[in-house]
């Protein structure tokens, strides 16, 4: 039987102002898909969905990298080395693998970067076809995990709304600028709404899977209270249907939604 | 201690710790994280004749000790409940509520008429207090005509026990449960949740996307606590309370202000298993307390 159960931080980063990382020891998380979440206990009425960062089945950590917005993440960011948090995990559908000898883009926008990351970990090792990281955040400071990227030898093109660090902008000229240039290629993207719907209508039909990972304010979790849906298809007369992001998410194919 | 609880027309449950509606989904979806067979019972999400595609998001906010909720009853009808989620009820031994919803008397009665020949469910609560949709449910819950109406409409194609969950967004809750028992309602259940609102300071509009939202969570306890203790003062049918319960000791509160049972449900998201610790707890808080039994502790706080 699943359950909520305690995870033990072995380590705590500041990765940027208001972004903190937490490693976690938990062999149930370590079995995560990228893309997938973990539900985590805080004072608030709810828990904090937090997708994986970095997921290490070998050694059975995980990552959790997410921004202090409010109370509850606040909270998070306290947690010290040794204490552990209760856990519900791993939650909802991750991305599907990318097809080997296809181009892969990988889009991630803001604290939806992390689990881009986790996919190009798991994913990326020995690939001989292109690869192309595009990341973006409102300013450069906010652009997390871009030597984590490096790391794994992938030099991501760098956005920023303000212009202080890499393209000023958006993401969306250097998605087209790569579709250009690799029209066939599968696409992998998180961030903010307004950037997947942006993604959603730059990316050419001619790619392969567009896969999308969503966010929106979560209830349970697990599928039971039906508050983080979004709109999806089929649209009836009525207007889009709406699916939960917990269960039926947090990761969509293009053309399962409604922007 | 026996914690069974014996309830109109033959609805026994083994303890009086109840899964309320929408915070259970419809049977399965918390079967990994809770032993069901262990629980009193679960209502389950308020099921319509047709699907309903519910509120725009976003549908929760937190509030201190709360929780505001704009789901709008979104559901995929009485067809796919019992295709989809009644074999999984059929594998599991508690009692089975159907919580039903319509926008007009004649489909509150058709889903009753559906549902009444599915031998799983156990009883039926007939939600006419929701606050999150336009038309139907609420409009029933604040007029006594329209809720007679609507439990008689149910009354006539159902044997089963009935239980008419009632608004605590009205001046006088007991006016409208008299008038759901003198239609035919078994018992009452009491509360559903507050209307209120949150202000999200990003979009300068309200944070939930149905703007109004129903308010759950520890913040409505003592509202429920009063409305419970009301309508058990007034009326002679069981009384099932629930709005903002943590603990056993919450439990035991409402049994002292006349509960027979209760249901828990904002507190589920948090923890999952709480319900089965409140169970399991319930006995020592009872003895702790002086009472020797559950049925002693039911109504102790009401006047004499």
């Amino acid at each position: 039987m699943a359950h909520a159960f305690k995870a033990t931080i072995v380590e705590v980063r500041a990765v940027a102002p208001d972004h903190v990382e937490l490693l976690l020891e938990s062999p149930e998380l370590s079995q995560a898909i990228p893309g997938q979440f973990c539900h985590v206990l805080t004072p608030g009425m709810l828990r904090r969905p937090i997708s994986f960062s970095r997921i290490d089945a070998q050694r059975h950590q995980v990552g959790l990298l997410f921004q202090v917005v409010g109370s509850g993440t606040a909270w998070l960011a306290q947690r010290a080395v040794g204490e552990s948090l209760d856990v519900m995990g791993p939650l909802g559908r991750g991305y599907e693998p990318p097809v080997d000898g296809r181009p892969w883009l990988l889009v991630g926008g803001g604290v939806g970067i992390p689990p881009l990351f986790a996919a190009l970990e798991r994913w990326g090792a020995g690939r001989r076809q292109p690869i192309q990281v595009v990341l973006g955040a409102r300013r450069g400071d906010y652009l997390i995990m871009q030597d984590d990227f490096r790391a794994l030898g992938v030099t991501p093109v760098l956005t920023t709304d303000d212009g202080s660090l890499g393209q000023r902008g958006t993401v969306i000229p250097a998605v087209i600028e790569w579709m250009v240039r690799q029209p066939e290629s599968e696409v992998m993207a998180c961030g903010p709404t307004p950037m997947l719907a942006a993604l959603a209508s730059a990316v050419p039909a001619s790619a392969g899977p567009v896969q999308l990972a969503l966010e929106q304010r979560m209830g349970c979790g697990i599928g039971a209270c039906l508050a983080c849906v979004v709109p999806a298809q089929p649209v009836g007369p009525e207007g889009p249907r709406y699916r939960r992001v917990c269960t039926e998410g947090p990761v969509f194919r293009r053309e399962e939604l409604v922007f | 201690m026996d914690l069974s609880v014996h309830l109109p027309r033959g609805l026994t449950l083994k303890n009086p710790v109840m899964a309320a509606s929408g915070t259970f989904g419809f049977g399965p979806e918390y079967a990994a994280y809770v032993d069901i067979n262990r629980l009193g019972g679960v209502s389950v999400k308020g099921i319509s004749p047709d699907p309903w595609r519910g509120n725009p998001p976003p549908r929760v906010w937190e509030t201190p000790d709360g929780l505001l909720n704009s789901i709008g009853l979104q559901n995929p009808g009485m067809d796919a409940f019992l295709k989809d989620d009644i074999p999984f009820l059929k594998t599991v031994d508690t009692a089975v509520i159907a919580n039903i919803i319509g926008h007009t008397v004649e489909e509150y009665q058709r889903v009753a008429e559906r549902l009444t020949q599915e031998p799983r469910v156990d009883a039926f609560e007939v939600n006419i207090s929701c606050p999150n949709i336009k038309e139907g449910g609420i409009q029933f819950g604040h007029d006594p005509e329209q809720a007679y109406r609507v439990t008689r409409a149910v009354r006539q194609v159902t044997d089963r026990p009935l239980m008419v969950k009632v608004s605590p967004n009205v001046a006088e809750p007991w006016v409208i449960a008299e008038a759901a028992v003198e239609a035919g309602a078994d018992m009452i259940s009491a509360i559903n949740t507050l209307v209120g609102m949150a202000i999200d300071f990003k979009t300068r509009r309200p944070g939930l996307g149905g703007r109004t939202g129903g308010l759950s969570g520890p913040a409505i306890k003592p509202v429920a606590v009063r409305i419970v203790y009301e309508l058990a003062s007034r009326l002679s049918v069981p009384i099932i309370g629930m709005g903002g319960i943590q603990s056993a000791e919450d439990v035991l509160e409402f049994f002292m202000a006349g509960a027979a049972a209760v249901m828990v449900g904002t507190i589920t998201f948090q923890h999952p298993e709480r319900m089965l610790e409140i169970i399991e707890a319930l006995p020592r808080v009872l003895t702790q307390h002086g009472f020797q039994s559950l049925q002693e502790a039911v109504g102790a706080a009401l006047p004499r």
